[in-house]
């Protein structure tokens, strides 16, 4: 006998199983319209390959995985896809998603399948090729890919085959052990296979003691057929208690060791998988049959033929609820799955996916009412019951005072929402959705923050780059000015004897010049006055020029700096010259740039005074006092004109006399 | 009919708070009655007495602070307040002792702090230390166990505080006290002296053992953990071995500790109040086992005829932080455990 180890925690809720699990597995008929979501796993949905209008056979791809984390879906029957439509999905939320729509002829057409004969040759790549081309996804409620799952790069050495079904009143495993325990058999073995031969423990609670007794005897005759050695397969039998089904629990029963925290078995060398993936993946490579059935137990007191069901996926709710003869009026709430941790529906027209594995069709009454919940006193049975070895109560407290830092401190990610915290809390407090909300808020806040971060980043790297581009072009300019320079020495060099070019040209544009001045003579006074103001302001700007160049010059350590500096001196004389021959011009014209400037203004300002009294005058009924105003105001104007006019006309005569 | 929409679970052991605590009250029936049959009709009186105070003022700020009045009054919490507190009152309080302590206990321990679920000390406690600090002579009035007063003499005196004899011909120092004012004598002299001392032990001996009986039917039903109440008694028990060993002579052995004064009653009907104590497993250990301490320092060194009420106060001072860092380690947070079974191939 494998030692049994235990977990923290747990309890023990009355059982309900034997309504479901006495008679034999019975085979629900193809309902006249199949309803499949794209997204009935964890990961991406899958891409619908099929169009309506089109005919499909059963088995036939209608959508396509799509990217890593993501499986196949088959068509479960043939039949004429009528819509792709958006559908309730079986989920809490109740949101509707994209399903693909199938109306079945009845013909239940298989497409062409392709059996494997001798799975032995099959390689590793192989076997997970046919898994993930079969659409299987974990069994247990999950959902989680199964091909994805078994994509291991570390050693295996233990496989766990979860058997335990531990949520009250669901039977589907139990009875899927019963009858098809041979073919979960070979199943588990070519899991081995897959996985290297890791040895395997089948974990079964002792509550199911007939499919206890079909594992160990399909265990014996397989053993007839092959050698010992190659099914090394244990059932191992563990003491019913809730919820010993969850992975995490399970591997420790089995193994007395945890799984990491943030982890998955694989880090400790171990892959659990479900007793129904096995079966599933027995059809898939055996029969060559994707996934498009399982075994989902109708149960509840609203169920006058309560038992297990084989459907087929996408079957709606309603259909299997009539099937099983279940009183809709003797029933208000339909729980989907477990009463641990299933979820309650509204529209019966949901669908079954794969991870259906329970209807309960509950009378009132017979599942725990709503009752007001009454003050925490911390009496800690959560923490006696909570299987993941936390404080449910201060997590709780944590919860309601939206403390979400402290609720993450006491490790609520670690919460597998198992419910044996609400089961046993004396103040019923709904504890569960405490955590669902708090876990909620925490994902919301980190991705808020996650957003802030990115914002940031984005900031920094902008400034980051608009600060490179700047220091590249000062770099970029400073080459070049340096360059010029090494041109200009080079040249120097190559005729010592020639001048200071800039000297050169300056001199040139001077002479030129002087000469254009007395070529062109007589000029008009204003027109000497213009000239003299560009030569100022461009002798001015050359020296700046000049200034700068030898600046970086001196900044480069540069030989070509005396020269520079020489440009500059000279430079500096010219504009000095040029602004007082530009000064004494205007002295000798009578000009005063400063007084005309005051005039204008003066000029522009009586004007405005006009418009302003003569506005008010249209409006206004003291008409004439404002006349005599305005009357004032065009005299002021008047004179103002007058002044500008004479400041203006003054340099005429000077030039005449 | 229309479909609920409701979150998981959808099952419930259907346990109630209510009869969490009436299986508390239960509990403390043999050691009420211990203490009747030995101290006579006093703590009969205060209880019925206590629980009728209880009751009306927990209404009364019910009403006052706009809360439903039934649901509360009936989870049991304040019933259970005045039974721990009538049976830690000594059996000759008069009335006005036992409202003053009622008054505080639930009205200002407990829903000035926010009611049920929120207060941080025990109000039971609270209500004890104010009288304790206020009216020390009256809660020094320890009954006598050799001749008791008839249930009429005793209601008299619960009313009018006038007793046949004068009351001290009824009172009598508690064994605890005896043995804290030796004047000068040793533990053994003291006793050959005193056959008041041996007479007092005894009857707390029996009124200490129905407590523990109460107790442990409650550990039973699990309506607590052993945690506190074995650290605390194991604290004390060791505190009190060790200064024994070292003084016979000064210090009471553990089990006089164990079985005397109020010490079964605080280790299962006080130390686990669930509300006011550390709230893990470990936090409970460390909690009982402070309390054991304050308990063995106060009953040796302190001034007050018994230790509970002030070691439990300050341990509710201490519970946060206790909590703060004795979290459990989480499924998962654990080190790896060594491999002794060859798991791995």
């Amino acid at each position: 006998m494998h030692k049994i180890w235990s977990f923290h925690g747990g309890v023990h809720p009355n059982e309900n199983k034997s309504q479901s699990n006495q008679l034999p597995i019975v085979v629900m008929p193809t309902p006249k319209q199949l309803v499949l979501p794209l997204s009935q796993h964890i990961g991406k949905a899958a891409k619908a390959v099929v169009e309506p209008g089109d005919y499909v056979l059963k088995g036939q791809l209608i959508a396509s995985a799509q990217g890593f984390v993501s499986a196949n879906i088959h068509a479960p029957s043939s039949g004429y896809v009528s819509a792709l439509a958006e559908r309730t999905l079986p989920h809490q939320s109740a949101l509707s998603g994209p399903c693909i729509i199938i109306d079945t002829d009845g013909k239940d057409q298989w497409v062409e399948l392709n059996p494997t004969t001798n799975p032995e040759s099959l390689s590793k790549s192989e076997l997970l090729n046919l898994i993930h081309a079969a659409g299987i996804t974990g069994m247990g409620g999950a959902s989680f890919p199964s091909a994805v799952k078994l994509q291991l790069k570390s050693d295996i050495h233990t496989l766990i085959i979860n058997a335990a079904e531990c949520e009250p009143y669901i039977t589907a495993d139990d009875r899927l052990m019963r009858e098809y325990a041979d073919q979960i058999i070979v199943g588990i073995q070519l899991l081995q296979q897959l996985l290297g031969q890791p040895r395997c423990l089948i974990g079964i609670e002792d509550n199911k003691p007939e499919a206890i007794t079909a594992l160990n005897l399909a265990l014996s005759h397989n053993i007839g057929q092959q050698t010992a050695q190659h099914t090394n397969i244990e059932v191992c039998v563990i003491p019913t208690k809730y919820p010993s089904g969850g992975e995490k629990q399970l591997v420790e029963i089995l193994t007395g060791h945890q799984v990491p925290h943030g982890g998955i078995p694989a880090n400790i060398g171990i892959v659990c998988q479900n007793v129904g993936t096995a079966k599933a993946i027995f059809d898939a490579i055996i029969k060559g049959q994707p996934l498009i059935k399982r075994i989902t137990t109708v149960t509840g007191k609203a169920a006058a033929n309560a038992g297990n069901y084989q459907v087929l996926i996408g079957t709606q709710v309603e259909d299997l609820l009539a099937f099983a003869k279940v009183d809709l009026t003797r029933t208000s709430r339909l729980v989907m799955g477990g009463p641990m941790m299933g979820f309650t529906i509204q529209d019966t027209q949901t669908p079954l996916v794969k991870g259906s594995n329970c209807i309960l069709a509950a009378a009132d009454l017979e599942l725990a009412s709503v009752a007001d919940h009454h003050a925490c006193i911390r009496c800690g049975q959560c923490e006696v019951a909570c299987p993941a070895d936390l404080l449910p109560q201060q997590l709780f407290w944590f919860a309601k005072a939206e403390e979400f830092e402290k609720a993450q401190d006491h490790n609520l990610s670690d919460c597998i929402e198992c419910g044996a915290c609400a089961w046993v809390c004396p103040s019923q407090i709904p504890l569960v959705q405490y955590y669902r909300y708090a876990k909620g808020r925490v994902k919301s806040i980190n991705s808020e923050a996650h957003l802030a971060e990115l914002a940031r980043m984005r900031f920094e790297t902008r400034e980051q780059r608009l600060a490179d581009e700047k220091s590249a072009k000062e770099e970029k300019r400073k080459i070049r000015a340096v360059a010029a320079a090494a041109v200009q020495a080079a040249k120097r060099a190559a005729n010592p004897t020639a001048e200071d070019p800039i000297a050169a040209a300056l001199a040139r544009v001077s002479k030129q010049k002087q000469e254009q001045q007395t070529a062109a003579a007589p000029k008009s006074s204003e027109e000497v006055y213009k000239e003299l103001k560009t030569a100022a302001a461009i002798t001015r700007t050359k020296l700046k020029k000049t200034s700068t160049a030898l600046a970086n010059a001196k900044a480069k350590d540069h030989e070509q700096e005396a020269s520079l500096q020489q440009t500059v001196d000279q430079l500096t004389v010219k504009a000095e010259a040029a602004q007082a021959e530009l000064k004494a011009y205007e002295a000798k014209l009578g000009l005063d740039p400063e007084k005309e400037k005051i005039l204008l203004v003066a000029v522009a300002k009586t004007n405005a005074a006009i418009r302003k009294l003569e506005k008010t005058l249209a409006t206004a009924e003291d008409s004439q006092a404002l006349g005599e105003d305005i009357t004032e105001a065009k005299a002021a104007h008047q004179i103002a004109t007058q002044a500008l006019a004479d400041h203006q006309a003054k340099p005429a005569p000077a030039q005449e006399s | 009919m229309a479909l609920v929409n409701l979150s998981s679970p959808h099952h419930h052991n259907l346990s109630k708070t209510s009869r969490l605590m009436m299986w508390v009250l239960l509990a403390t029936l043999p050691g009420l009655a211990a203490q009747s049959y030995f101290y006579g009709y006093g703590t009969l009186i205060n209880l019925i007495w206590a629980s009728g105070l209880a009751l009306g003022f927990e209404a009364l700020v019910l009403r006052l602070r706009n809360r439903p009045i039934a649901p509360y009054l009936t989870d049991g919490s304040a019933l259970v307040t005045a039974f721990l507190l009538a049976l830690a009152l000594p059996p000759f309080s008069p009335w006005w002792l036992t409202l003053v302590a009622v008054l505080f206990s639930i009205v200002f321990a407990k829903h000035l702090y926010g009611g049920l679920g929120n207060n941080p000390f025990n109000p039971a406690m609270v209500g004890y230390a104010l009288c304790l600090i206020a009216f020390p002579v009256s809660m020094t009035q320890w009954a006598g166990t050799e001749a008791t007063l008839t249930f009429g003499q005793q209601l008299h005196w619960f009313w009018l505080e006038s007793v046949t004899g004068g009351i001290d011909a009824w009172t009598r120092a508690t064994p605890l006290d005896l043995m804290r004012h030796p004047k000068g004598l040793t533990l053994n002299e003291l006793a050959s002296s005193n056959p008041q001392l041996g007479l007092g032990l005894t009857a707390s001996m029996w009124v200490n053992l129905a407590y523990l009986l109460g107790g442990l039917a409650l550990l039973a039903k699990r309506v607590f953990t052993w945690h506190a109440p074995v650290a605390m008694l194991a604290s004390l028990g060791f505190f009190a071995g060790l200064f024994h060993m070292g003084e016979p002579d000064l210090y009471p052995s553990a089990s006089q500790h164990l079985l005397t004064g109020a010490t079964m009653l605080a280790a299962f009907f006080i130390v686990t109040d669930p509300v006011t104590s550390a709230t893990s497993r470990k936090g409970k250990l460390v909690f009982g086992a402070g309390v054991g301490l304050l308990v063995f320092i106060i009953r040796s060194f302190g001034n007050y005829p018994d230790a509970f009420a002030f070691a439990i106060l300050l341990m509710n001072l201490s519970a946060p932080l206790i909590d703060t860092y004795t979290q459990p380690k989480a499924y998962g947070h654990r080190p790896k455990r060594s491999d002794s079974q060859g798991d791995k191939r």
